[in-house]
């Protein structure tokens, strides 16, 4: 969902130059036609102010504007190149977001959901570490409540007493996810790359490397957290800790990202 | 080599998630002082006993085949998947 009030921002990374997007982490820049050129030259403008812009330039109907600015807009954003930066409370987002579902209901659909790349910084490993970190945190702790959330109704369903086990459970999820990409990017020293989220999906975009190394990147984030569950399986068996044990049940769950079901293990087996 | 890659995938993955979750049953039932017992047919996978004060877990044989077949169940998704995938992306997930 993209409204009036948003505005648009070159994705880090991005830059708009002698009418070409180039962007740094494909190592690839494309030539942009007048009407592109035009919306790319107004970033950090709110979209409805563009929209009326490029109507009165190119003498177009308000809504023929507002379509073909959406339309390139919702095109970039799919491709990360750019940002969308929202406005307004996110009350107000989510009571948007609930309309447009209900519209789109009978139709058995649902609104897309916009893309965010964030900057990582690979010149090291612990810089690629805390920038993967930092840019995933947000998404961590999302994820970490509604894990928690959902392990406390299951808790509650099986009648088991505390809130110990159902926070160790959404803890352990929602660092589990922060590790993951951490890993990938760490295993990409050197190598221009972003981060991006869009809907449920987080993934890091890199430049081009070689299979090798391609196979390499995709095992490190589930073996990396993989290893971290069995060792916390173990540790807690040893120092007698269940709650250790419970604990790495989610992060060893990140080992099924090595089979064909994961992005992850379809890269690894070449797929 | 595809085909052994999918299937040492498939049977790393199956192995640890199965031994993190007979692990969590493990220490729970210990903690909760029952006695448990899981097994695949004739193979047991975990057995936790009481004798006395003492209280002793085995993890069997059980676990290895079910590492086994989750290494086969990714040879044969991967087989399936090869016929539809399309050039390498770039991306991880």
């Amino acid at each position: 969902m993209i409204s009036d009030t948003d505005r648009l921002s070159l994705a880090p990374g991005v830059v708009f130059q002698g009418g070409r997007l180039a962007d740094a982490v494909r190592g690839d820049a494309w030539p942009l036609n007048g009407s592109g050129a035009f919306v790319l030259s107004r970033t950090h403008r709110p979209v409805g102010q563009i929209v009326s812009e490029i109507a009165d330039a190119f003498s177009l109907p308000l809504e023929t504007a507002r379509g073909d600015v959406l339309r390139f807009v919702w095109y970039l954003n799919a491709l990360a190149l750019v940002n969308v930066e929202r406005r307004g409370t996110r009350i107000r987002r989510l009571v948007d977001w609930v309309v447009l579902a209900a519209r789109l209901a009978p139709a058995g659909a649902l609104p897309v959901a916009v893309a965010r790349r964030r900057a990582l910084d690979t010149r090291s490993v612990p810089r690629a570490v805390a920038s993967s970190l930092a840019a995933t945190l947000s998404r961590v702790v999302a994820v970490a409540i509604v894990a928690t959330v959902v392990a406390v109704q299951f808790s509650a369903v099986v009648g088991a007493p505390g809130i110990a086990v159902p926070l160790a459970l959404g803890i352990a999820t929602g660092i589990g996810l922060g590790l993951h990409e951490a890993a990938h990017v760490a295993s990409l020293r050197g190598v221009p790359s972003a981060l991006v989220t869009r809907g449920r999906r987080t993934y890091v975009l890199h430049a081009a490397v070689s299979p090798t190394r391609r196979s390499v990147v995709a095992l490190a984030g589930p073996l990396t957290v993989a290893a971290l569950g069995v060792a916390f399986a173990l540790g807690g068996a040893a120092l007698g800790a269940p709650i250790l044990v419970i604990a790495g049940c989610p992060l060893a769950a990140h080992a099924l990202s090595l089979t064909v079901v994961g992005g992850d293990g379809r890269i690894a087996c070449g797929l | 080599m595809r085909a052994l890659k999918a299937f040492l995938l498939g049977a790393v993955a199956a192995g640890v998630v199965a031994y993190a979750l007979v692990a969590a049953l493990a220490v729970t039932a210990q903690a909760g002082g029952r006695a448990l017992e899981i097994a695949l047919g004739p193979l047991a996978i975990l057995s936790v006993t009481h004798d006395g004060t003492s209280t002793v877990t085995t993890f069997g044989p059980g676990l290895v085949v079910l590492a086994l077949a989750g290494g086969l169940a990714n040879l044969a998704a991967a087989q399936l998947v090869r016929h539809r995938s399309g050039p390498p992306g770039d991306r991880v997930d």
